[in-house]
């Protein structure tokens, strides 16, 4: 890895210039809940003072500027007993700035899933590739337990990353874009000071985390407590709204239709991202329904996070940002599931 | 100073301009591109079920189609939708294939309705097949319930046109009723061929029916399986496996020599939307075909 | 349009209605862009809103509004003969709607307050399906245009048509709305039907319920969580009892 560091007001000068030819997403302040904290989104800016890096976590996480909630998948001209099919893929450049090392993480995660295993999507390929990822160190957010699954720290999956160290950013240069983006500007080269300063930085973060979820053995205790308790508890106060999935960095489960115009002349296919959690999930053609009840859902979900997705790509689907934890009302949230299932096996 | 992004523009990549061919798992990029295909002939079976034979109209996608035994496409219907079928024809005829399809619900329903000479679009194949390589020089037992005739019909073709690469055949198939009866001008021709046992059974018998009544598992109350050199294809409804899965392992066959096709609901046969799963396995990536000592292993799979 | 070698029918059509605002059959004409194709698809024999004709001969009735009086329920029985699929359109016809509030007053009370003098007779309010046998409702207040494109497109085409199987909690997320609950506000879309596309919520405005309940409703749960997030349990009870839809819900 190449590191050099950036001083803020350099750095602001190479943000503005990037506004002026591509379109950047930042974190934006855009209220504050009833608690009083302030609730950030991740948006297109278009000034430097709409940006907020200094935002604790955000209420949705970035994956919808990879995999939109709706897509149309293909378009469709009707005609004289015939049809013809059009599919388009994004093609305009955009910078998301700002991302937190988990949701870079949980980028990884959807890459493995759409681009490096069978069947790789080029709705997704399309849009990753013309993403500039700029992504920033943070204190620890309320709740988060990503240190727990080691993706508090990110060595690849962005163009530049950046840690804050007062006047300056040590920065991370992970492609040759992010380094040809990094020279349109006056960076310098890391000196002693700069390595100190920045390794003081990384292990004050790491030692202020707050929550702590013990993953260990987590597959095969999952698999040993699949008739918990714990399942039928938090179970019981499932929504079945399907809000952890949609917040979630690394859920990627959808549904398709179609739609028609009224006079049949066009068509589309379109993709819906959807929840495990939603009654009608696995319910089948015929209407059998394999997940009827929202314990089974719940606990599969729990499984495709830390179990089956272990099983396929060696790494939980979970990236810890306790996303699915803040948005759920019924508060259901994966420190406290997990942290019941290792008290169940030492009971 | 200004800064200039080279956008990247996914249909120029070489994986996106190759001829299209869905057996290309690892590299196949044009996944939602379907290849248009025609309805040229629809034949009455039941009154829920009409075969479609379909054609792939471009000729080099045509010739350059395959599948193996046990594999489905992914039919579409624009405007309607797309679903997940079978293929029931013989994997040697390539392009033209054939579909078995009941009526159950909206795009299954609108093609009952179609004619002849409608345009359809097809994915696939997707998923995994038969090992019928596997089974050359074995006894071969395939058996079928109901519309699990139409999944059959693939590696039963397979298994006629080379039936010299096989020891003893049987088919055995039974329905609820006569009038269920799938491919019944087809099976003088299969009963014909030298060496094939076929027998067929119904649960409720009408006023016509003359043939064998009973459960489909009494079929195999005078057959011999030698463990050792025969393999199994069950394909049915799940409730049927645990029937006559169970039944052939009391006869000593082991359940990896059995073979069992799975059904989910699914909206892209791709492992991408994740409706057909069962626990960490993907109905359509690891499946449709699975093994039944697989299938026992699988939470919540029947 | 022939597709598939099959030639659509155009059903005949005709919209009705009862007590209510009349809001939903505004929305049946609106939507500029796709109503000459909408009434080209159908065909329109008996609609005030649109057409002078008050033909007797149709397929498909849509009913808009509830039942209020005795001489309503007569007439909708007649359209109910004539027709082969009857569809309550709107919160009203599908749940008594806004009206239903009286139904928890004395009637008589209730129609001095409203009509003073001029005192009207007047019944307990009553959705459609507590009048006549429905084939299908289509909750929302108003009735959302594009679910009854859908619709009519289903039963002239047979497309598929399914009411959404989920909370309006997921399409408020899929706008990146903020929770109006985390805003310390009331929110009934945990437990409403989606396929509105969450417009209050995204608006400012937490749910009321105008869709009725979504299938399989965790209320219990709901109403612990309103109780735990300090929310106002009779502002709660008032709005489950606005549309008509939850009754029942609190014991």
């Amino acid at each position: 890895m190449l590191f050099k560091i950036l001083y803020k007001d350099d750095f602001r000068t190479l943000i503005e210039t990037a506004m002026k030819s591509v379109e950047v997403v930042a974190p934006k302040k855009v209220g504050s809940n009833a608690r009083g904290k302030p609730i950030h989104h991740y948006l297109p800016v278009t000034s430097f003072e709409e940006i907020d890096l200094s935002y604790e976590t955000t209420e949705y996480s970035a994956k919808t500027y990879f995999i939109p909630y709706l897509e149309n998948l293909a378009n469709y001209r009707f005609g004289d007993e015939d049809w013809e099919k059009e599919i388009q893929y994004r093609f305009e450049p955009r910078m998301i700035l700002g991302l937190h090392a988990c949701d870079i993480s949980g980028l990884l995660r959807l890459d493995k899933v759409l681009i490096h295993d069978k069947f790789p999507s080029p709705y997704y390929i399309a849009r990753r590739k013309n993403t500039l990822i700029v992504g920033i160190d943070h204190e620890p957010c309320e709740g988060g337990f990503c240190h727990a699954l080691g993706t508090n720290v990110v060595s690849h999956g962005f163009d530049l990353f950046l840690t804050d160290l007062g006047d300056r950013y040590f920065t991370a240069i992970d492609s040759d874009r992010g380094y040809i983006l990094l020279n349109k500007v006056l960076t310098h080269d890391v000196k002693e000071k700069d390595t100190k300063d920045y390794l003081d930085a990384r292990r004050r973060i790491s030692d202020a985390y707050t929550t702590h979820v013990n993953v260990h053995n987590l597959p095969n205790l999952l698999d040993i407590e699949f008739e918990s308790d714990v399942w039928k508890k938090w179970g019981a106060k499932c929504l079945s709204c399907g809000s952890c999935a949609q917040v979630c960095p690394t859920c990627y489960c959808y549904g398709v239709s179609e739609r028609v115009s009224m006079d049949w002349a066009s068509g589309a296919k379109v993709k819906q991202l959807y929840s495990c959690n939603l009654v009608d999930f696995a319910q089948v053609a015929g209407g059998h329904n394999f997940r009827p009840e929202a314990t089974t859902r719940l606990k599969y979900r729990y499984y495709h996070q830390h179990r089956g997705f272990v099983e396929i790509y060696d790494e939980p689907k979970c990236v810890g940002c306790n996303r699915c934890g803040r948005t759920c009302l019924a508060g259901i949230n994966p420190p406290d599931i997990i942290g019941e299932l290792q008290a169940e096996v030492r009971k | 100073m200004s800064i200039e992004f080279q956008p990247y523009d996914i249909i120029k990549d070489t994986d996106m301009t190759q001829p299209i061919d869905f057996n290309q798992r690892n590299k196949l990029k044009s996944v939602d591109r379907a290849f248009k295909a025609e309805i040229t002939n629809i034949i009455r079976l039941t009154d829920m079920e009409k075969l479609f034979q379909i054609r792939i109209v471009d000729d080099a996608e045509r010739q350059r189609f395959t599948f193996l035994p046990g594999q489905f496409v992914m039919l579409q219907v624009p405007g309607y939708g797309e679903v997940p079928i079978s293929i029931s024809s013989s994997p040697s005829a390539k392009g033209h294939i054939e579909l078995c399809i009941r009526k159950a619900g909206v795009v299954t329903n609108v093609l009952h309705n179609a004619r002849r000479g409608a345009k359809v679009g097809i994915r696939g194949p997707f998923g995994t097949h038969f090992p019928m390589v596997q089974m050359h020089g074995s006894d071969v037992l395939l058996i079928a319930g109901g519309l699990g005739l139409a999944p059959l019909r693939a590696p039963m073709f397979y298994v006629i046109e080379n039936r010299v690469s096989f020891k003893d055949v049987h088919i055995l198939y039974g329905t609820r009723q006569p009038d269920q009866l799938l491919f019944r001008y087809q099976y003088e021709e299969w009963s014909l061929i030298d060496d094939i046992n076929l027998q067929i059974i119904v649960e409720r018998p009408d006023a016509t029916w003359a043939g064998r009544v009973g459960l489909i598992t009494k079929l195999l109350d005078n057959i011999t399986i030698h463990p050792e050199k025969t393999y199994a294809i069950v394909c049915g409804p799940p409730v049927m496996f645990k029937f006559v899965c169970g039944r052939l392992n009391q006869m000593g066959l082991p359940m990896h020599r059995m073979f069992v096709s799975l059904e989910r609901r699914m909206h892209c046969g791709m492992g991408k939307c994740c409706r057909c799963n069962i626990g960490s396995t993907y109905t359509c990536i690891d499946g449709p075909v699975f093994d039944y000592w697989s299938v026992m292993n699988l939470k919540e799979a029947i | 349009m022939k597709y598939l070698g099959i030639a659509p029918a155009r059903p005949k059509i005709g919209v009705f209605d009862f007590t209510g605002c009349e809001g939903c059959e505004l929305q049946l004409a609106n939507k500029e862009e796709t109503l000459g194709p909408f009434l080209d698809a159908i065909d329109i024999v008996n609609f005030r809103e649109v057409t002078t004709a008050q033909g007797d001969d149709y397929d498909i009735a849509l009913i808009d509004g509830c039942i209020s009086r005795g001489d309503e329920i007569e007439r909708l029985k007649k359209i109910r003969q004539n027709a082969k699929v009857l569809v309550a359109v709107g919160s009203c016809a599908s749940f008594g709607g806004v009206n239903r509030m009286k139904n928890v007053l004395d009637l008589a009370e209730a129609n001095t307050e409203v009509y003073g003098k001029e005192f009207k007779e007047t019944l307990y309010t009553r959705s459609i399906k507590e009048a006549v046998k429905v084939d299908l409702e289509i909750p929302g207040c108003p009735v959302s245009k594009a679910e009854v494109e859908r619709i009519v497109q289903h039963l002239v085409w047979n497309v598929a048509f399914q009411f959404p199987n989920y909370p309006v909690c997921l399409e408020c997320k899929q706008r990146f709305s903020t929770c109006r609950m985390e805003m310390g506000e009331l929110c009934l879309g945990s437990i409403t039907r989606g396929g509105c596309n969450a417009p209050c919520p995204a608006g400012g405005l937490g749910c009321w319920g105008c869709r009725g309940p979504a299938p399989a409703p965790n209320y219990k749960e709901f109403l612990a969580l309103a109780e735990r997030k300090g929310m106002d349990m009779q502002l709660l009870a008032e709005r489950l009892n606005f549309f008509g839809g939850f009754e029942g819900v609190l014991k």
